[in-house]
């Protein structure tokens, strides 16, 4: 297999996997080393299939693979040997990946369970609208002081950041200010965290399971 | 579990409005409060070692806030006293020295914790003047520049009274269930060790839900008045803790509850040691134990410990030991996946029924750490819950005349595989 275009490479004689997608694209995989193709051409492009020349013959290529993308200058050759097996499968519409524990489940279910952000807490709303975007959550304390409540996965200076940005928006309304930060996510950096910390952000560890009720493990006592 | 130390308490000083953020910076020579500064004072080498490293013991490792990381030396009539203090835990330590000038002064914890304990064997000269902060030990001679020490918050007071421990058995029984603690920041409760004053006893609680490890220590009231109170400190500062009285012939405990700031002290001799407390109300994982046992084994514990370490190396992480106990002893088996096993069998004598278990080999071996027995009980209960056994209570095996040890360890066994 022989690469070129924008980069040059070359994958010596082993069998491969190469996989040729609805969408024109080709991609060539091993059995191990990684799990992502190791030479890939992405669409458009074209594939057109050629006999081998008499010096490809004689070292043992049957059949000449010759992939040309269609905007770039980039070219994929593959020469095969023997083809042990072909198949051909329809896969029909991705339904699309979806990730369990997405922010917008953690967002739900703090929502449903504001209590975990102190006693006496009360939700304001959801997706509370700020001139830079929606802050995820708006609460009020025991004291009916407000909260905003940044909600993230794993918790990063990023999202720090963007808390920040929400408590400075927020803070100029009179009707709310002053208001407090929450970060809240199922694991926070420890850089995040002394960020937060230090600009008097509260930071709080969800529990996902516990909050889906699903902590119940035969390895714990409770 | 919820977190109910979440909000920040308005009126208790946060990072948000710290000490030395004000205009003037940190490391100005000319401010006017540092060039009035004189301290004097000479102290025996090997005593300020001592207490620096005592004192920086807690300093967190790194702050927002520089001025936390300094170690305040006050310097009295005839003592110096060394402080540090984050908020949440505070040392202090008071040393005899030749005072020549008493005042004070802040300087970097971690840095004079590493000169003094490097100092040549001789008289230490620490002084105090023009900005600088000098100390001549021997031929050597380091000069540092202090912190404002205008701007170190005042330390938490020490409440007068309080009940009495033996610092060894305090230091015990910190060793023996600080283990058991978790380390999940998700649960902020249960990283604190329970503290418990009964009548005449103190009882110290800790979990991580796997297991539940408890000791009971005699407890003296004294003048304190305190016999029934709960305080739950930090896992991490109660280990310290532990290590710093080991010696101390007793230990005063105070609690400071009600107010916004819930506060434990601990002192002896010349050292205090205060912790916030941890906020919420801890599980009550006492009820966990069962009232009595039927079906236990005896064994040797440092047999089982060399057993459970060795048959234990061919495990992948986190996975569990399968131990079979019949009338001929123990046997310990070990599946590590396609690339190894490894079985031992041990002597053990069953009272009761035989019995199974799939124990996780670091919670044994971190209970057999605490039986401080030469043997070892290991008592299984019975659920009639098919998907959860009945958890294992760890305790010593004494003899009569010993008397009963109050340290025990219950430990949920996993799902058997097989």
């Amino acid at each position: 297999m022989d690469y070129a275009g924008r980069l040059s490479a070359h994958l010596p004689l082993a069998t491969r996997l190469l996989v040729l997608k609805a969408d024109g694209s080709v991609l060539v995989h091993s059995d191990s080393l990684s799990y992502k193709p190791l030479n890939w051409m992405s669409p458009p492009c074209a594939l057109v299939e050629m006999e081998p020349d008499e010096e490809q013959s004689a070292a043992g290529v049957t059949v000449v693979w010759r992939i040309d993308q269609a905007k770039t200058a980039d070219l994929l050759v593959i020469s095969i040997h023997e083809v042990l097996h072909d198949s051909s499968h329809e896969l029909g519409a991705d339904p699309g990946l979806r990730k369990d524990g997405v922010e917008a489940d953690l967002q739900r279910l703090l929502a449903e369970q504001v209590e975990l952000l102190g006693e006496g807490t009360r939700l304001v709303r959801r997706e509370y609208p700020t001139a830079i975007g929606p802050v995820d959550l708006l609460v009020t304390d025991a004291e009916g002081r407000h909260v905003a409540v940044e909600v993230k996965r794993r918790g990063g200076i990023d999202g720090v950041e963007q808390l920040t940005r929400y408590l400075e928006l927020l803070g100029r309304d009179p009707r709310l200010a002053p208001v407090r930060g929450v970060f809240a996510a199922q694991e926070i950096a420890p850089q995040a965290r002394t960020l937060a910390e230090d600009r008097g952000i509260v930071c709080l560890l969800l529990d996902y399971d516990a909050m889906r009720g699903l902590d119940e493990r035969p390895d714990r006592l409770f | 579990m919820s977190s109910n130390h979440l909000f920040i308490d308005p009126d208790s000083p946060t990072p948000t409005d710290p000490p030395g953020t004000g205009v003037r910076g940190l490391w100005q020579d000319e401010s006017p409060q540092q060039k009035g500064t004189h301290v004097r004072f000479e102290v025996n080498r090997d005593v300020f070692s001592e207490a620096v490293s005592f004192a920086v013991k807690l300093l967190p490792q790194r702050t927002t806030l520089p001025i936390l990381g300094g170690v305040l030396i006050e310097a009295g009539d005839d003592s110096v006293t060394l402080s540090a203090f984050d908020y949440e835990s505070s040392a202090r330590t008071t040393i005899g020295a030749a005072v020549g000038e008493p005042g004070r002064a802040l300087v970097s914890g971690r840095l004079l914790a590493d000169i003094a304990s490097r100092l040549p064997a001789a008289p230490v000269e620490f002084s105090v003047d023009g900005g600088r902060v000098s100390i001549r030990c021997g031929a050597g001679r380091f000069t540092l520049l202090p912190m404002p020490v205008e701007e170190y918050p005042a330390l938490p007071e020490l409440a007068a009274a309080g009940g009495l421990v033996p610092g060894e058995l305090l230091a015990d029984a910190i060793g023996q269930v600080v283990v058991a603690a978790s380390r999940d920041d998700v649960t902020p409760v249960i990283t604190g060790v329970q503290l418990e004053v009964g009548e005449n006893s103190l009882s110290l609680v800790a979990t991580d839900r796997y297991r539940v490890a408890i000791r009971d220590i005699p407890w003296d009231s004294a003048d304190s008045g305190i016999v029934e109170a709960t305080a739950l400190v930090p896992a991490r500062v109660l280990a310290e803790i532990g290590k710093t009285f080991a010696h101390a012939k007793t230990v005063r405990i105070a609690i400071a509850e009600g107010g916004d700031r819930e506060l434990i002290a601990f002192s002896a001799e010349d050292k205090a040691v205060t912790s916030l407390l941890i906020k919420g109300n801890y599980p009550p994982v006492k009820r966990l134990f069962p009232q009595s046992v039927e079906d236990y084994a005896v064994l040797s514990t440092s047999d089982l410990v060399d057993a459970v370490r060795r048959v234990s190396l061919v495990l992948e992480r986190e996975a569990a030991l399968r131990f079979s106990f019949s009338p001929d002893g123990l046997t310990l088996e070990a599946a590590g996946g396609e690339q190894a096993q490894a079985s031992e069998s041990i002597d053990a004598v069953l009272t009761g029924e035989e019995t199974v278990v799939s124990l996780k080999p670091q919670f044994l071996i971190d209970a057999l750490g605490g039986v401080h027995s030469e043997f070892v009980r290991l008592g299984f209960t019975r659920t009639d819950n098919p998907n959860k056994p009945g958890p294992v209570l760890i305790t010593a095996q004494t003899s009569g005349d010993t008397g009963p040890s109050s340290f025990r360890y219950l430990l949920q066994p996993n799902l058997l595989l097989r």
